[in-house]
């Protein structure tokens, strides 16, 4: 009985096998003194292969052993599709029967054509002297919603910025450190088109915003296109180009004042009105692009907002800061 | 001559609308982003200049026409614009082409 040998890659007959098998030839020049270390590594690459096996296994049990319980859930997959449809006829039946006891569109005997809506279309136009009855119903006689619902979106933008933003330190600076991370590289073509596009964005948000009691749109419209354009300078030309005219300080002032305005705009209206004062404004000529009292205003204070938040909300989830 | 103009916008919006079905056709039938990419393209540019015609030929020459040129103008501009912004996001992010093209550049600089 021979005793068996462990280090059967070193011998002289593991070489031949493995020049006929192609692995190793002995006509190259290898350096001496080198073969223990090769046999180590060669050693430790087995090593590294066995623990990825182990591994490998491991995950396989763990994956098989999530999967077990879906066994049960079989029969369930087998019933699903009449369940399914099941539920779909119900929720149909349900609807299409409510559907049928309401009363039929456009009829004016609705409930809902009360004199409220009267009021809103006879002296709409009158009382707040916007031709857009939408606008004078939003901003004069439902203001405190349209407050209620500019604060909303402050409040949106600063948990935003309470979860998001990105205060000094080493990970402001690994963020910066990776370009990819934050810009989109120099595209020429998304430049180029931003150069045309941008100006005639901006400027189409403008005009939905002054227009906004005489057509259709208005501040959070138009305050959203205004948005968009900024946004898409930002993916055109980065964060330090846009930077230069929309930073951090002057989002805080637009939008804080903005707001302040706006509020005190709403305040003179509800304090006058609850009083029974005359509020003083003159509503000009209902149609002229001056008029309509404070709704004009309103309109770009509500638009500055919704500008101010759209690109707040890109740029604190793009890069954590604005 | 009333006939004929109808006749011009009917084909142009009947062609409008097969595009527009053969985009949304191969936007579910391909596999691959880029391909369907190139369906949905080809409804946001041909599908909707030929719409749009039909349209402004219904109209004649009026204001509405004009606005209709400058929408075809300026979606023809953006759309072609996202389209290509998405397949270079696409190009960037898609490992096994990044792979295959760096993989080539190892094969010239082995030989070389």
């Amino acid at each position: 009985m021979s005793r068996k040998r462990t280090d059967y890659r070193s011998t002289f007959y593991s070489r031949i096998e493995n020049f006929v098998n192609g692995k190793e030839d002995f006509l190259l020049y290898k350096p001496k003194g080198n073969t223990e270390a090769k046999q180590l590594e060669s050693l430790e690459e087995e090593l590294a292969e066995a623990a990825d096996l182990l591994e490998q296994r491991e995950a396989r049990q763990k994956l098989q052993d999530r999967m077990a319980p879906l066994d049960y859930l079989k029969n369930f997959h087998k019933l699903y599709g009449v369940v399914a449809a099941l539920v779909c006829a119900t929720m149909m039946i349900l609807l299409i029967s409510t559907v049928i006891y309401l009363p039929p569109f456009g009829s004016p005997d609705n409930p809902t054509n009360n004199e409220v809506i009267e009021r809103y279309i006879e002296k709409g136009e009158e009382e707040t002297g916007a031709v857009n009855i939408v606008t004078g119903l939003i901003l004069n006689y439902r203001g405190f919603d349209t407050m209620g619902e500019t604060h909303v979106l402050f409040i949106a933008a600063s948990c935003v910025m309470i979860l998001l933003l990105i205060v000094e330190g080493e990970e402001k600076k690994s963020v910066y450190a990776n370009d990819r991370y934050l810009e989109p590289g120099n595209d020429i073509i998304i430049q180029r088109v931003a150069c045309f596009l941008i100006p005639v964005i901006l400027l189409f948000g403008i005009y939905v915003i002054l227009n906004g009691h005489l057509s259709p749109g208005g501040g959070f419209s138009g305050g959203a296109v205004i948005g968009a354009g900024l946004i898409l300078h930002e993916a055109a030309f980065g964060f330090r180009k846009t930077e230069r005219f929309f930073n951090e300080h002057v989002y805080k002032i637009a939008k804080v004042s903005a707001l302040c305005f706006y509020v005190c705009c709403l305040s003179y209206y509800f304090y006058m009105g609850a009083h029974g004062y005359d509020n003083h404004i003159p509503l000009g000529t209902p149609g002229n692009i001056i008029s309509s009292g404070l709704i004009l205003f309103i309109n770009i204070f509500v638009g500055t907002e919704v500008a101010c938040t759209m690109y707040a909300f890109y740029a604190l989830f793009r890069k954590g800061g604005l | 001559m009333e006939w004929v103009r109808f006749t011009c916008a009917a084909i142009c919006l009947i062609f409008a609308v097969v595009m527009e079905n053969i985009a949304v056709y191969g936007v579910f039938k391909f596999k691959f982003v880029m391909n369907r990419m190139h369906a949905a393209a080809i409804g946001d540019t041909l599908g909707l200049m030929l719409g749009a015609l039909g349209l402004i030929i219904l109209k004649g020459v009026s204001w509405f026409s004009f606005k209709m040129c400058l929408v075809v103008f300026l979606l023809w501009i953006t759309s072609a614009v996202s389209s290509h912004v998405i397949m270079r996001m696409e190009y960037s992010i898609d490992e096994e082409a990044v792979a295959e093209e760096t993989s080539d550049i190892d094969i010239q600089g082995g030989g070389q």
